[in-house]
C-alpha cells in the first residue's frame, strides 16, 4: 500500500501520475495523455486526478478551443501548482528517487 | 439486433450513464471530460475499455467525494481515499440486471460442468472417501458356562413293544391252492408236513430288503431334539416284486405320535426295496408286519 503523504495517500498509481507531470511541471495534460504516459487505466486515473486537485496539488481548466470549431467535447487540462510541485518533489525525495530534472 | 455501426454507441452510453451516477457537482464536468477522452480513442475495444473504466471510476469518486462540502467547492474540498475498497460499481447495470447475469453465469457453469464430464469425475471420486478398515482385534473368548445342576435331558421311554405272532400254519386244501389265507406275522419259515395228511407249504416272510431306507433319514427332527426314542410296528402288504400294494398301517404304536409317523413314512419310502414273501421259494404277495426302532446314537 501506499504511503500517506500529508492528506494524500501515495499509492503507486498516484506516484505514476505525479511522475508524469514532473517530467514537465509547466505542461498541461489532459486525462488521455496522462493515461498514455503513465500507463494507467481510466478507472484509477480520474479519481487520482480529482483527489490531487482537491488537495491543491493540481489545478484544472477547460481547454480554450471552441466546441463548434473542433467538433468534439472540450478536454479538461491539469497542471501542477507550485505547492503541488514542491510536495511532489518531496514525495520522490522520500522515496529516494530524487527530483526529476 | 445490434450492428457493428451501433456498437460504438455502447461505450458512449456507458460513459453517459457513469457520469450521471457521479456526484451532482461533477456530473457535467466528468461527462464532457470523459467524452472528450472517448473521442480521442479509436477502436471498439479501446473505447469500451475506457467506458468500463469510467464506470469503475464513478464508484470510487462517489466514495471519495461523499462529503457534502464538495459540492460547495465546485470540485472538491477534502477527500477520503478509499482505494482499498475495491468493489466495482457499474452504474450502467442495475442490481436486477447484475442478478440476472450472475444467475445465468451459474447456469452456464453448471451446464458446462455436466457436459464436460466434470460432474462425472466428481461423482467418481466420491467413493474414494469411503474407507473400510478391518480391525485386527482378537475376539474375546467367552468362558463356557457349565450346565445347571438340575439339568436333565428329556428322554421319553416308550417301552418296547414286541409283537410276536405265532407263525401261522398254512394248510392248503386239496386241489384248491387259492384258499390260502395270508396272515400277519414276523418273518418266519414253515417246514414239514401238515396234519391230517395235508401237504405243508414252506413260506419265508418278507421284510426290508436291499436299498431300504435307514431310520436316520426319517427320524423326526422334533423327536431327535427332544431325545425321543421308540419302536413302532407297521403292517405292510408287499407284492411279489417287493413293492407296496397298499399304504402301510400302524400295527402297534411306539407311544409317540412323531415316532409312529416317522415309521409310516419310512415304511412307505421303502416300497420297491422290500424282500417279497416266498412260498416254496416263489415270491408271492403277502401282508406282514415288522418293527421299526428309532434310537439315538
Amino acid at each position: 500500500m501506499g504511503k500517506q503523504h500529508q492528506d494524500v495517500r501515495m499509492s503507486s498509481q498516484t506516484v505514476r501520475v505525479l511522475e508524469t507531470f514532473l517530467e514537465n511541471p509547466a505542461r498541461e495534460l489532459a486525462g488521455a495523455e496522462v493515461q498514455r504516459h503513465g500507463n494507467l487505466g481510466p478507472g484509477t486515473l480520474y479519481p487520482v486526478l480529482l483527489r490531487l486537485e482537491a488537495a491543491g496539488w493540481f489545478v484544472s481548466r477547460w481547454e480554450s478551443a471552441v466546441v463548434a470549431d473542433v467538433q468534439r467535447p472540450r478536454r479538461r487540462l491539469y497542471r501542477l501548482t507550485s505547492n503541488g510541485l514542491a510536495r511532489a518533489s518531496a514525495v520522490f525525495a522520500d522515496f529516494g528517487q530524487g527530483v526529476p530534472a | 439486433m445490434k450492428t457493428r455501426h451501433d456498437l460504438p454507441d455502447l461505450a458512449h452510453r456507458l460513459i453517459l450513464r457513469a457520469a450521471h451516477m457521479a456526484p451532482a457537482a461533477l456530473k457535467e464536468r466528468l461527462q464532457e471530460e470523459w467524452l472528450a477522452d472517448l473521442e480521442s480513442r479509436s477502436g471498439f475495444v479501446t473505447r469500451l475499455r475506457l467506458a468500463i473504466g469510467c464506470c469503475w471510476a464513478t464508484g470510487i469518486i462517489i466514495r471519495d467525494f461523499r462529503v457534502p462540502q464538495l459540492a460547495a467547492s465546485g470540485v472538491s474540498g477534502g477527500h477520503k481515499p478509499l482505494l482499498g475498497d475495491w468493489r466495482p460499481m457499474l452504474p450502467a447495470l442495475s442490481r436486477r440486471t447484475i442478478a440476472f447475469i450472475l444467475i445465468g453465469a451459474i447456469h452456464v457453469l453448471v451446464i458446462a460442468a455436466f457436459t464436460s464430464g466434470l460432474a462425472q469425475h466428481v461423482v467418481a471420486k466420491i467413493p474414494e472417501f469411503t474407507h473400510v478398515v478391518f480391525l485386527d482385534e482378537a475376539r474375546p473368548e467367552h468362558p463356557k458356562l457349565p450346565p445347571p445342576d438340575n439339568f436333565k435331558p428329556v428322554v421319553r421311554e416308550t417301552g418296547k413293544i414286541d409283537l410276536r405272532v405265532e407263525p401261522p400254519v398254512l394248510r392248503v386244501p386239496d386241489g384248491d391252492p387259492d384258499s390260502l389265507t395270508p396272515a400277519l406275522g414276523p418273518q418266519g419259515r414253515e417246514n414239514g408236513a401238515g396234519r391230517d395228511g395235508q401237504q405243508a407249504v414252506t413260506r419265508a416272510w418278507g421284510g426290508p430288503g436291499k436299498g431300504f431306507p435307514t431310520t436316520d433319514e426319517y427320524y423326526p427332527l422334533a423327536s431327535r431334539r427332544l431325545g425321543e426314542i421308540g419302536t413302532a410296528t407297521v403292517g405292510v402288504c408287499v407284492d411279489a416284486r417287493g413293492a407296496l400294494s397298499a399304504d402301510p398301517t400302524l400295527a402297534a404304536t411306539s407311544g409317540s405320535r412323531r415316532i409312529d409317523e416317522g415309521a409310516l413314512r419310512l415304511a412307505k419310502a421303502g416300497s420297491g426295496h422290500y424282500r417279497a414273501t416266498t412260498d416254496d421259494g416263489q415270491p408271492v404277495s403277502a401282508c406282514f408286519s415288522y418293527r421299526i426302532r428309532f434310537t439315538l446314537n
